[in-house]
């Protein structure tokens, strides 16, 4: 909690003047009943009109200045809890940007989505209902109680009898609120996931008639949570009624014994009613508990899971910012490079060793799951060898700065992976502040610029998540101009040309020939290895083949046999 | 640090006019929203009754209990009597364990029925997600939608635990109020009134702006929503491209939305206890002055005793409006929530407007001059072809050509704008969906995992086959090998960020998925783009069994794998250019034999 609330601390003068004016507002309140009193005293009751006036007058100039206050009160706590929820998304925000890879893939999207908006939501309300009525209760029934001690110690002390008792009890209700409002964030994440996914599957499943099933699916995972919701709600339930039974109770106590006083002539009558005010007073406040503690049981809760994500160990990476940097062809080598994800038991790669001179093409083939794309991803530095060392240019990939090395890096992964909004802007993603006709070159390129020209839109065309409304071969070649509109020094195309037809694919590598670029193709077409300087063959995270076509095809056989299965017919 | 007055006003005077002009239209779609909410509650209507009826006890016994109070110091120890003063506290006892028993009962049962409803509330929004045409979901972000589901309803479900207790208990407490009120001095109670109307004025003054704000600061945390969902799953790009820096800052816009309007929102409504504060204190003080007025004039039966006993009613008589005044606050907010609930929920739904009905499909599929497009630009053009029952027909052409389109329309995600497409001689629109799609088995361009075991997903594709039937698919797939050396075998559970399988193998997967599911009719579209082509070709034997005897359409870029196909139908900007087998094609050595000879 100390780590989430630490993100309210800049907005200490606003917090300080909430609270400052909400115990201006409160004293106005305390002093209110002594007004009235003497309204109706000296005012009323001696029918003197010209003090009911003046103290009406008074009364109403204190109203104004508790509206004034409550007003300013009411900005400058919204102002502390928005500011401080936006502190907190950034910083979580952040958080998850700066996540390596690694540390990224331990909580899933879903998660991730509840904990940046729900809950910091709960935790921000908390901060602005602290800061409008925290002081508050407890004021309240503090000043009471020293209000009833101060009239009659004796009678007072069994107002302190539940105390105690009271006071275990607010904790453990608190601590199972926390445990429990926890739960239901988790629950909630669950629903937040099934919804993702039948979003992103909803080809699949209607596809399947999988209507019901998925909404059956949905309504248990909505089951639990409306289960744990109740669960917890309702133990929340029990903190009002059990605290006012144990106020009753005392109050009893009170009565009882002030009776006894009373008939000893002990004490007035008149100080047993006041005793009775104020204990009726402690008890209205105490009802402002309930609330509040619901309130910090959740906000502890959801301060949990956020705290989670910003205390995470694991490897965290600079804010990279986007440049271009291009310096030509860099030079590439693995030196005995081994890879296993973390939480397997399996490498993926093992003792891998190759070298690619600058501006040179590498094609890398493979049986599915051999583990091509494992070994691309080490080159951003997605993920970080086991074993051995990657170089770039010479330079161990570990001793560059993370975003130079990505910055040199033209990356088109085997999923499209566009984003919502205009061509242009997914573009741009190749470059920041590319021109117009930076686009168009790149465009060209990657053969797609004749596609982009026939849409209505142009380049300001709407591509949808994931690019939803492209075909999957425009999709490819948008993603491919998007990496080759940088310059890459290094350009690497994890099977990304699979949708293309040949004809397009051919002229696209001819496009390539130019570029000042070295290149690290993924493909299963025979016909694309070609166009390398050396082809590798991998095969379960091993090398089992290095050399150009014509070399592979007298040595290897498992070339050979790649080549056959394409020799009927070819490829379109 | 936020700089305080830093914020923009993010309601114009013009929106506020809007409102006034829209007034009447708006209140009725206030009304129907909330009646909305109502049936649901409704649906629960016993349970309702007993809250119904502990709030009316709980709220006697809370007038009794002060009662008894004032009773036990007049007459017992002020007169210092001792029988029956230990009565007296028993009874107080008794009353004050009904009041906190029926407190208890009744917030217990109401979570019960918010809860419900919500439940309620969110399963109908799933369930009618599911039915919405796939030309809905083209223009949505996935995590606007989930917003939706999440926290818009979260905001309902806060208001509807406390509201409607809340409420009803304000209104009794209210309506015997202002019965005494009106007992001790209709005049009097009059002057009190006075502030009824100046109340009205600030609660819509205030309300007209919240009301607005609210539904705001909902779309912004929907937006966001959808921006953090979007980024999140792309992250391995953002990386990529280093554009974490760029992330950050459309991050920040969109978050400084979001804090504009809750700022405005939580601002606004933050007045509404201050101003019905003052209000009371304005109405003690009409009360005093024009009271006191009254009782030394001595008019309209006014004593010192009614005001002073007056002026302690008026005060209680301003609580539960002032609760009222928060509660309807609260569900100002609610509907904000609603609203975009409701908003979805009115989408309308997949037609189906079939009236033929049939048992089984042959697989008969003939295109009569379809023409098709997704926005203006059509994307099939007069398009004709007729594929005989289990024939294997494959389409080939570049990217952007029409084929995975030509495969939507077969399935029905989206409806053609003119022509016909005949299943078995029968239009298609005259079929019902689930008829059509019962007898279709699907591998999609971009093959989807679920969060689930290996056995789960491959299950999919028929939810009765028995783990037999999924491992020989799989067999058959190519995928056996492969998922026994994952870490649990079928029982493997995926998920999505996973890195255990690759590209490659979620589509041997999907393959495996389909080979399960026993269809009249195959559609394949680049189900094997990702497979080496070794592997590919593994999997051949096993597709081509699999398309015997069935009407097959296949999409695929290695002409290898459709020499079989019984017709191969060329297209070019949505229009047909050259169909047949593949030797009818590389006789007339046109567009076929071209891409053929291209790679040689």
């Amino acid at each position: 909690m100390k780590t989430v609330f630490r993100y309210a601390l800049p907005y200490k003068w606003p917090m300080f003047i909430a609270i400052l004016l909400m115990l201006l507002e409160l004293s106005v309140e305390l002093i209110q009943p002594l007004l009235i009193g003497r309204i109706i005293d000296e005012g009323i009751m001696k029918e003197d009109l010209n003090t009911v006036v003046i103290w009406g007058s008074v009364m109403m100039a204190l109203a104004f200045v508790a509206l004034f206050s409550g007003v300013i009160n009411s900005y400058f706590a919204a102002h502390a809890a928005q500011s401080f929820g936006y502190d907190l998304r950034q910083a979580l925000f952040q958080r998850v940007q700066t996540f390596s890879l690694a540390a990224f893939l331990r909580f899933p999207t879903s998660s991730l989505i509840t904990r940046l908006t729900s809950d910091v939501t709960l935790a921000q309300n908390a901060l602005f209902m602290g800061l409008r009525i925290m002081a508050r209760a407890p004021l309240m029934v503090l000043g009471s109680l020293i209000m009833a001690f101060v009239v009659s110690p004796k009678l007072a002390v069994f107002l302190l009898i539940g105390a105690p008792f009271l006071a275990v009890f607010l904790v453990v209700m608190a601590r199972k609120g926390v445990r429990l409002f926890g739960l239901v964030q988790r629950r909630l994440d669950g629903v937040n996931q099934l919804v993702q996914e039948n979003l992103q599957a909803v080809r699949l499943i209607k596809a399947y008639l999988r209507g019901v099933f998925e909404t059956d699916r949905f309504s248990t995972a909505a089951r639990a949570l409306k289960k744990d919701s109740v669960h917890a709600m309702r133990l929340m339930e029990l903190i009002l009624p059990v605290l006012l039974f144990i106020m009753n109770v005392s109050f009893m106590v009170v009565l009882w014994f002030g009776a006894d006083e009373v008939r000893n002539s002990n004490m007035p009558v008149g100080d047993i009613v006041a005793i009775v005010n104020y204990t009726m007073r402690m008890t209205s406040a105490f009802s402002m508990f309930s609330f509040l503690i619901v309130i910090f049981s959740r906000a502890k809760a959801s301060s949990d899971r956020m705290e989670e994500l910003l205390v995470a160990d694991g490897d965290l990476e600079k804010l990279a910012i986007a440049d271009n940097l291009h310096q030509g062809a860099v030079s590439v080598r693995f030196e005995h490079v081994s890879f296993r994800y973390a939480g397997t038991t399996e490498d993926v790669l093992r003792d891998v060793s190759f070298e690619v001179p600058a501006g040179e093409k590498l094609v890398i083939m493979g049986a599915t799951g051999s583990g091509k794309s494992t070994m691309l991803q080490l080159l951003p530095r997605m993920f970080t060898a086991t074993e051995g060392t990657v170089w770039v240019n010479g330079k161990n990939i570990a001793d560059w700065p993370l975003d130079t090395l990505r910055n040199l890096i033209g990356y088109v992964p085997q999923q499209s992976m566009l984003f919502t909004g205009s061509i242009a802007n997914n573009l741009s993603w190749g470059k920041p502040n590319a021109t117009a006709n930076e686009m168009e070159e790149a465009a060209k390129k990657a053969q797609i610029h004749s596609s982009i020209m026939d849409f209505t839109g142009g380049y300001e065309t709407r591509v949808g998540q994931r690019g939803v409304n492209l075909s999957g071969g425009q999709k490819q070649r948008l993603s491919i101009a998007r990496a080759l509109i940088r310059k890459p020094s290094l350009l690497i195309l994890d099977d990304s040309t699979s949708a293309l037809d040949v004809k397009t694919e051919s002229s696209l590598w001819d496009a390539l020939q130019e570029e000042d670029t070295t290149m690290l193709i993924v493909t299963q077409k025979i016909q694309t290895a070609q166009i390398a300087d050396a082809i590798l063959l991998l095969s379960d995270g091993k090398i089992v083949g290095y050399g150009t076509h014509e070399e592979l095809l007298q040595t290897s056989s498992f070339y050979r046999e790649i080549a056959e299965s394409q020799q009927n017919g070819g490829v379109a | 640090m936020r700089k305080p007055f830093g914020y923009e006003p993010i309601i114009q005077k013009e929106d506020l006019s809007k409102v006034q002009r829209k007034k009447v239209q708006k209140a009725s779609n206030w009304q129907s929203v909330l009646l909305r909410i109502w049936r649901l509650i409704d649906q629960q209507r016993g349970l309702l009754i007993t809250v119904m009826t502990l709030v009316l006890i709980s709220s006697a016994l809370a007038l009794i209990g002060p009662l008894m109070i004032g009773n036990m110091i007049d007459h017992f120890i002020i007169p210092k009597k001792v029988d029956g003063l230990s009565m007296q506290i028993g009874l107080l006892l008794l009353v004050y364990a009904g009041f906190s028993l029926s407190t208890y009962f009744q917030n217990y049962w109401m979570v019960g029925i918010a809860q419900q409803t919500v439940y309620r509330l969110r399963t109908q929004l799933f369930g009618h997600l599911q039915k919405l045409p796939i030309r809905f979901f083209d223009k949505r972000q996935h995590g606007e939608l989930m917003s939706r589901v999440t926290n818009d309803i979260e905001n309902v479900s806060q208001t509807l635990n406390s509201s409607l207790i809340q409420v009803f208990s304000s209104v009794l407490t209210l309506v015997g109020t202002v019965s005494i009120m009106l007992y001790l001095s209709p005049l009097l109670t009059l002057l009190t009134m006075i502030i009824v109307p100046l109340m009205f004025i600030a609660m819509r003054w205030i309300t007209r702006r919240t009301g607005i704000l609210f539904k705001e600061q909902q779309r912004a945390i929907g937006e966001l929503n959808g921006m953090i969902e979007e980024t999140v799953s792309g992250q391995r790009v953002v990386k990529a491209f280093s554009q974490e820096q760029n992330v950050m800052e459309e991050f920040a816009k969109k978050s400084e939305r979001l804090r504009t309007a809750g700022f405005w929102a939580q601002t606004y409504s933050g007045f509404i206890p201050k101003v019905m504060n003052t209000l009371n204190n304005m109405s003690f003080a009409i009360v005093a002055g024009v009271g006191g007025l009254l009782a030394v004039t001595g008019y309209g039966g006014v004593t010192v005793g009614t005001i002073v006993i007056f002026s302690e009613y008026a005060r209680q008589f301003t609580r539960p409006l002032n609760d009222l005044a928060n509660q309807f606050n609260t569900v100002l907010s609610a509907i904000a929530g609603a609203e975009r609930v409701f908003a979805i929920m009115d989408e309308p739904v997949e037609k189906d407007e079939a009236t033929k009905r049939i048992e089984t499909l042959h697989g008969d599929v003939e295109f009569r001059n379809v023409s098709f497009g997704y926005e203006e630009e059509a994307i099939i053009k007069n398009l004709s072809f007729h594929v005989k029952s289990g024939e294997t027909a494959a389409f080939v052409g570049a990217t952007g050509a029409g084929k995975t389109t030509i495969m939507q329309l077969l399935s029905r995600f989206y409806e053609i704008d003119s022509g016909q497409i005949l299943l078995d001689g029968i239009p298609i629109n005259e079929l019902p969906r689930h008829t059509v799609r019962s007898q279709m088995a699907f591998v999609l361009q971009d093959p989807f995992l679920f969060e689930a075991t290996v056995r789960e997903n491959i299950r999919y594709g028929r939810l009765d086959a028995t783990n037999e039937e999924v491992e020989e698919a799989a067999k058959k797939a190519n995928a056996h090998s492969f998922i026994c050396k994952l870490s649990n075998g079928y029982d493997t559970v995926l998920t999505a960020g996973g890195e255990e399988i690759s590209q490659g193998q979620k589509q041997l997967l999907s393959i495996a998925r389909a080979l399960v599911a026993d269809p009249t009719l195959l559609l394949l579209d680049e189900a094997t783009s990702s497979i080496d082509t070794v592997t590919e070709l593994a999997i051949q034997e096993a597709l081509e069994r699999l398309m015997e005897g069935r009407t097959s359409f296949v999409i695929a870029h290695r002409l290898n794998t459709i020499r079989q196909a019984d017709k191969i139908f060329v297209l070019a900007d949505g229009e047909l250019l050259e169909s047949g087998s593949h030797e009818e094609l590389l006789k007339r050595k046109g567009v076929f034999y071209g891409m053929l000879n291209n790679e040689e």
